[in-house]
C-alpha cells in the first residue's frame, strides 16, 4: 500500500503521486464537466463505469460486513490486552499494511469499481502494473474475498 | 490534428494563449493539441481506436494531461470519456455556446489547486473503542462470535447497525475537527461520500497557491495528531476536478 507513497521528513502524512489507477479513478470519476450527450461521440463503457460505482448496496449486508469485522477483534482473548497495547503491537509487528489489506477487502460493491482497484494496488507491484480494464476488476467473487480475510484475520 | 484520427478526445478547457505542456502525451499516446475560439481554448488529442476508453491508460492519460494544464495555469476539467465528432464541433458545440460561463468558471478555479484528503481509521483500533465504549455492542459481539452464522442472524444485524452507528458519530465528531483545522487555508471543499468500517472523510480542498505552504502543514499537523488511530492520504496539487459545474 505505501510502496507509491513518498513521506514528508518522516511526517505521518501520506503523499502518493496520483498515478495508481485507484486514486486516478477515485479522483477523475465523475468528476468535472458534462457535455450534451447528443452530441458526444458515444463509446460503449464509460456509462458503465460511471453508473457500476453508484449501486447503492442494502443496510443488512453492511450491517452484516460491521458485525464480522467487529467479531474478528482479537481484543480480550490474547491475554486481555488494553488498548495503548495492542496500538503499540500493532505498529511493533507492522500490522498496518495487513489491516489495510482485510479493510480494502471489505469494500462494498458500492465503491467496488474503486474498491477493486484499491485492492489492486495494495496487493503486490505487478498487480498494480497489469494493464486490466478496471470493469473488469470490479467484482471480485464475495465468498473468495471473505475467505482471503480470514486468512489475514 | 493527426489524419487518421476519427474523433477529439476533450481533456478540458483553458484560456486562449496557454501552453502546451512540452512532451505531454494524451490518450493513445496522441499529441495533446489546442483547439481555440474567442478567449478559450479546448484541450483535445485525435482519437483513432474504435474501442471504449476506461483502460487503466486511458484515466491515468486523462488526469495527467489535465494535471499538468493545472500546474502551469487555470484549467476547467471535463469529464472523463468525452468525446466530440471533429474540431469543428468542439468550436460549434462546446465552445462558442459557452463562452461568458466558461470564462466565469476559469475565473473561480485561477490561482488555486485541488487537494484531496482521504482519512481512514485504523480499522483495530477504532472497533476496539466502540467495543469498549458501548456494554451492548460488546454483548452483542459475545453472543455471537463464536456462533454458527445461521444462529444468530439478528442479533448479528443487530451488532452490525449498533457499529455503524457508534462509528457514524465518531466520524461526525472527527471528520468536522479534520475540517475545521483545514478550512482556513482553502476557498472551497467538497466532502465525497464513503462507507465502509474504516471510512473517517474523504474531502476535496480547493486551495489557493498562497495558502498552499500553510494547508499542507495543517495537515502534516492533523495526520501526526491522528496518527494512532487513523492514515491521512494527501493527494494533489490536481486539476479542480470536483469545483466545476457539471453542466
Amino acid at each position: 500500500m505505501t510502496v507509491a507513497s513518498q513521506r514528508h521528513s518522516g511526517g505521518y502524512l501520506e503523499r502518493p503521486k496520483p498515478s495508481g489507477l485507484a486514486d486516478v479513478v477515485e479522483v477523475i470519476l465523475d468528476k468535472g464537466l458534462v457535455i450534451d450527450a447528443y452530441v458526444r461521440v458515444s463509446l460503449v463503457g464509460i456509462e458503465l463505469l460511471t453508473i457500476d460505482a453508484r449501486i447503492v448496496i442494502a443496510s443488512v449486508d453492511t450491517y452484516l460486513r460491521f458485525a464480522e469485522a467487529t467479531n474478528r477483534l482479537d481484543l480480550y482473548e490474547k491475554g486481555g490486552k488494553d488498548l495503548p497495547e495492542v496500538i503499540e503491537g500493532m505498529q511493533e509487528s507492522g500490522a498496518r499494511g495487513k489491516t489495510s489489506g482485510a479493510i480494502e477487502g471489505a469494500k462494498s460493491k458500492a465503491t467496488d469499481a474503486i474498491g477493486s482497484a484499491k485492492e489492486a494496488l495494495s496487493g503486490e507491484e505487478e498487480e498494480e502494473e497489469e494493464q486490466e480494464e478496471p470493469r473488469r476488476q470490479r467484482r471480485p467473487a464475495k465468498k473468495t474475498s471473505q475467505r482471503r480475510r480470514r486468512q489475514e484475520a | 490534428m493527426t489524419v487518421a484520427a476519427q474523433a477529439c478526445y476533450i481533456y478540458g478547457i483553458v484560456p486562449a494563449g496557454t501552453t502546451v505542456p512540452v512532451e505531454l502525451a494524451g490518450v493513445e499516446g496522441a499529441p495533446v493539441e489546442l483547439v481555440e475560439h474567442d478567449d478559450l481554448a479546448a484541450v483535445v488529442s485525435g482519437l483513432t481506436a474504435e474501442r471504449p476508453l476506461g483502460k487503466r491508460a486511458d484515466l491515468v492519460a486523462h488526469s495527467e494531461v489535465l494535471d499538468a494544464f493545472a500546474r502551469e495555469g487555470a484549467v476547467v476539467p471535463v469529464r472523463f470519456g468525452s468525446v466530440l465528432p471533429d474540431t469543428a464541433d468542439v468550436v460549434a458545440e462546446l465552445l462558442a455556446p459557452n463562452v461568458e460561463h466558461f470564462l466565469e468558471v476559469l475565473e473561480q478555479v485561477a490561482g488555486c489547486a485541488q487537494f484531496n484528503l482521504r482519512a481512514r481509521y485504523d480499522e483495530e483500533v477504532v472497533l476496539a473503542e466502540v467495543v469498549a465504549e458501548h456494554p451492548e455492542i460488546a454483548e452483542l459481539r459475545e453472543q455471537t462470535r463464536d456462533q454458527p452464522e445461521d444462529a444468530t442472524y439478528y442479533a448479528r444485524v443487530r451488532l452490525g447497525e449498533l457499529v455503524s452507528q457508534a462509528l457514524s458519530g465518531r466520524r461526525e465528531i472527527e471528520g468536522s475537527a479534520i475540517l475545521e483545522a483545514l478550512l482556513p487555508h482553502a476557498v472551497a471543499y467538497n466532502v465525497r461520500e464513503g462507507e465502509g468500517v474504516d471510512h473517517l472523510l474523504d474531502v476535496a480542498f480547493l486551495v489557493p497557491t498562497e495558502q498552499r505552504e500553510a494547508f499542507e502543514a495543517e495537515a502534516e499537523d492533523v495526520a501526526a495528531r491522528l496518527h494512532d488511530r487513523a492514515r491521512l492520504r494527501l493527494l494533489g496539487p490536481l486539476a479542480p476536478y470536483d469545483f466545476v459545474p457539471e453542466g
